[in-house]
């Protein structure tokens, strides 16, 4: 058998959130025009449901980075978790070969009454390290935070950037093939962001595959090479990153 | 069909499927079996920060109660200390287990919530770590038990086979119930505080504290009891005492029984678990 390539593959995908413990009917007369969101409806047995995702294809090889754009509500961050494999396609499928790295919220399985290190511990073992790697890594990813002594010291005496900082070195010391990022990489201070940049750049060029979700035409410009655009649940073809103006003019 | 290397998400495909994912899950949390471990001991070790004690503070508790309720009903009831107290002991502690398991269920899916919703990591490992947790309690508190069998000279009786026999099943047991009300409680809301009432009002309808000498062997009031059947298993046998060989066969039918009906509300109810959050 010869070794997956990286890809992913995207047929046909809708996506739905019940949505429980609210009445559609009262909510169906203030939907008159609105720009944000998905689609709000009720499905067949009644509930109120979200229509977030509906109808998407599309093909990602090696090499390609996307970037995905729209309105807020427009559907990017529940690709990316569906893309992750959180939440399951109510129809279509979704086919993703090699290693996922997920980097939607830097705060996942942070504890704030832990140590720095206790964090990197347990952030590791939540993307699939063990704790061999991760003892392995220990180093590399303390220098990169550059917090040195505060690493022994709990999170929640941490400023906010440095958080950031530290969540974003162990974030980024995952091996993966496919990386998913939301919007967040404006992080810490300048000097921090020159260093993150170019930990992202590096990681994208080790990644495969990027998708990428911003609000950033500037940001997507520096890291994507394609761009594929949302609105209200429903996807454009994916173009090439120049035509990034004329997608975003169609609108 | 699923690696680190391959995923495969898709749209229901009748209910063999949803069973065969489900059935997937469950692999690929035994396969990351370090993870539900992982989260199990930071669970202990954070909820306890800053304590010298640590989970020794429940133990220190719960050995208070042991005594205080050990003098007293022996008292009360005309029963000998050395008799009663390793009873009460036993009876706590791993009505502890219990209670622990099944209230700490209810928080299993909605206290991992992030998680859940960004990543592709098994459900399953979430309730490892729940039933993880409670485990690694009960070896704080084991430090009462080996107390009384060491004080009451019970190790010259008791027979240990039997015992963790017992422990298996109840463990095995008490998964299924805390899985179950896991899945419930995320759903809805209301059913910790339910959850929480039926274990209060389970630990006086059990012979926690009581013996059950006034009803006689089967009584449908002890034998309808799961709990009865959990502890009798367990203790009996540490007392130096023969458990009825019923319990084990109620145990070993209820996890069965049990597991099947959990299982099969997981499979239906899994792609959705994660939006009720
Ligand atoms: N957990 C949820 N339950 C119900 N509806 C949800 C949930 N998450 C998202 N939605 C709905 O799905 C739609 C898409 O949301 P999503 O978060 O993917 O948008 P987005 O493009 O990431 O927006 P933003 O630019 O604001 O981050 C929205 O209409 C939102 O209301
Ligand atoms: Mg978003």
């Amino acid at each position: 058998m010869k070794p997956p390539e990286v890809s992913i593959t995207v047929t046909d995908l809708s996506l739905r959130f019940p949505v429980y413990g609210v009445d559609a009917k009262s909510l169906k007369k203030n939907l008159a025009r609105v720009t944000v969101g998905g689609r709000l409806g009720s499905s067949n047995t009644g509930a109120t449901e979200v229509t977030a995702l509906s109808n998407i294809s599309f093909n990602l090889r090696p090499g390609d980075r996307l970037g995905l754009v729209g309105h807020n509500g427009s559907g990017k961050t529940t690709l990316l978790r569906a893309l992750s494999g959180a939440y399951e396609p109510d129809e279509g499928q979704i086919e993703v070969r090699g290693r996922i790295a997920a980097l939607l919220d830097l705060s996942l399985g942070i504890d704030p009454s832990a140590t720095g290190v206790d964090n990197i511990r347990l952030r590791g073992r939540i993307a699939g390290m063990s704790a061999k790697e991760i003892e392995g890594k220990m180093d590399e990813i303390a220098a990169f935070s550059g917090l040195g002594p505060f690493l022994a010291m709990p999170m929640k005496t941490y400023s906010a950037g440095m958080q950031a900082r530290l969540a974003f070195a162990v974030a980024t010391a995952v091996e993966a093939d496919v990386l998913l990022m939301d919007e967040w990489i404006s992080v810490g201070d300048a000097e921090f962001k020159k260093l993150a940049h170019r930990r992202l750049l590096n990681l994208v060029e080790r990644a495969g595959i990027l998708v990428l979700a911003s609000h950033d035409t500037q940001l997507l410009r520096l890291y994507c090479n394609k761009v594929m655009r949302m609105e209200g649940g429903i996807a454009s073809e994916v173009k090439d990153i120049r035509r990034i103006d004329e997608l975003l003019a169609a609108a | 069909m699923e690696s680190a290397q391959h995923m495969l998400r898709t749209g229901r495909r009748g209910t063999l499927f949803e069973f065969s994912m489900a059935l997937r899950d469950l692999a690929m949390s035994w396969d990351r079996r370090g993870l539900a471990w992982s989260l199990a001991w930071h669970d202990v070790v954070s909820r306890y920060r800053g304590s010298i004690l640590g989970p020794f503070w429940i133990t220190i508790s719960m050995g208070l109660m042991v005594l205080g309720i050990g003098l007293l009903y022996a008292r009360l009831f005309g029963i000998s200390v050395a008799e009663f107290m390793p009873y009460v002991a036993m009876g706590i502690v791993f009505f502890g287990l219990m209670s622990g398991t099944i209230n700490e269920g209810c928080e299993t899916f909605v206290q991992a919530r992030n998680m859940l919703s960004q990543t592709a990591l098994p459900m399953f490992a979430f309730v490892w770590r729940t039933v993880l947790r409670n485990l690694i309690n009960l070896a704080h508190h084991a430090v009462i038990i080996v107390a009384v069998i060491v004080v009451f000279g019970l190790w010259r009786e008791m027979v240990i086979l039997p015992a963790l026999a017992g422990l298996v099943l109840t463990v095995l047991n008490l998964s299924w119930i805390s899985m179950l009300a896991a899945i419930a409680s995320a759903r809805f809301r209301d059913i910790p505080q339910f959850v929480m009432s039926v274990m209060q009002f389970a630990i006086f309808m059990t012979p926690v504290f009581w013996k059950p000498d006034a009803f006689p062997d089967r009584h449908a009031f002890l034998t309808l009891n799961p709990f009865y059947h959990m502890l009798t298993t367990i203790r009996a046998p540490l007392l130096g005492e023969q458990a009825d060989g019923l319990s084990y066969i109620v145990l070993a039918i209820a996890a069965v029984l049990g597991w099947a009906l959990t299982f099969s509300v997981f499979a239906v109810t899994r792609r959705r678990i994660v939006h009720y959050l």
